[in-house]
């Protein structure tokens, strides 16, 4: 019975991966096992059958050319994206300040404006405002005016004294 | 080095604050210091009544730009603090009296009684330096004046 090893090392004697002092201990094993002898002639013909079935890609430049290009094209590529850990440009930081700063400014000139209009408008015109008065009594009436040089309204109780 | 607190985070924080301050603010009418004045207004001189003083200069001056009377005396003077809580009722005279109630955002409402009897009410925004006047003939060609203004603080 051949150990899971043994099978490894057979394979890489036959990719010629091994030492020296390896390849002489397999031969040494194939000399005297016939199990082990049998498995190295089966994968040596498998090598042989794939070798032969394999297409030969050629490429249209030498190899050494073909891998610069394909090295220049990873740099140009890393030039294009800027990788996480480079430092951030100076504009960023005061986009992030601005925009904030600018949606708040926005928002709180809103809320005073709004604040503004929801008051009661100032009269353009010193209009009278007599529906906002009551005169309850029918012996009485009222009438309201209001002097803009004295800064004062007046509301006039008639009591239709004679 | 890395923020404790996002900006963004401080900002949002700010706006609340400011949005609940202002809507504070505008629930809650702030306390008016106001002054009534009963004042009597005749053509003659004064009478010999000690009750009677003479009305501030600033107060004559804005009568007499706009009635026809000469003189004006102060009968009663009531300053008082008018919060928002409950309207306020304030005796001028034995026959005269007033109910003032703080609406907020500056605007009062004024009611009159005479004899127990509520005579004219009138809603209006009182700002500083102005005057808002009820006012009333009386006998021998005289006429009666309740004065209400913010005290100058």
């Amino acid at each position: 019975m051949i150990s899971h090893e043994i099978e490894l090392k057979l394979q890489a004697c036959l990719d010629g991966e091994l030492s020296s002092d390896e390849t002489r201990a397999i031969e040494e094993l194939l000399a005297r096992d016939a199990g082990a002898r049998s498995l190295f002639e089966e994968l040596r013909a498998t090598r042989t059958l794939l070798a032969g079935g394999e297409l030969e890609v050629k490429l249209p430049e030498t190899g050494e050319f073909y891998w610069s290009k394909i090295r220049r094209q990873i740099e140009l590529e890393d030039r294009r994206s800027p990788s996480i850990n480079a430092p951030e440009p100076v504009s960023a930081w005061w986009v992030r300040f601005v925009t904030p700063a600018g949606a708040l400014a926005a928002l709180a000139l809103f809320v005073v404006v709004a604040l503004k209009h929801s008051e009661p408008p100032e009269p353009i015109l010193a209009l009278d405002d007599s529906h906002e008065i009551e005169t309850p009594l029918e012996e009485t009436s009222s009438f309201s005016f209001r002097s803009e040089a004295a800064a004062m309204t007046v509301v006039w109780v008639d009591s239709h004294r004679e | 080095m890395k923020r404790l607190v996002p900006f963004w985070q401080l900002a949002l924080a700010a706006t609340a604050v400011l949005i609940f301050y202002s809507c504070v603010l505008r629930s809650a009418p702030a306390d008016l210091m106001l002054q009534a004045q009963l004042v009597w207004g005749t053509n003659n001189d004064k009478p010999d009544d000690p009750k009677l003083k003479d009305v501030d200069q600033k107060v004559k001056d804005k009568l007499r730009g706009v009635f026809k009377w000469k003189n004006y005396f102060e009968v009663n003077r009531q300053d008082f603090t008018l919060t928002a809580s409950a309207p306020r009722k304030v005796k001028m005279s034995d026959l005269c009296e007033i109910e003032v109630q703080n609406l907020g955002n500056s605007s009062v409402e004024l009611k009159l009684y005479g004899k127990g009897k509520m005579v004219v009410r009138k809603t209006q925004r009182i700002k500083s330096g102005e005057l808002l006047v009820l006012a009333g003939d009386d006998k021998n060609d005289t006429a009666w004046f309740v004065v209400l203004s913010l005290v100058e603080k």
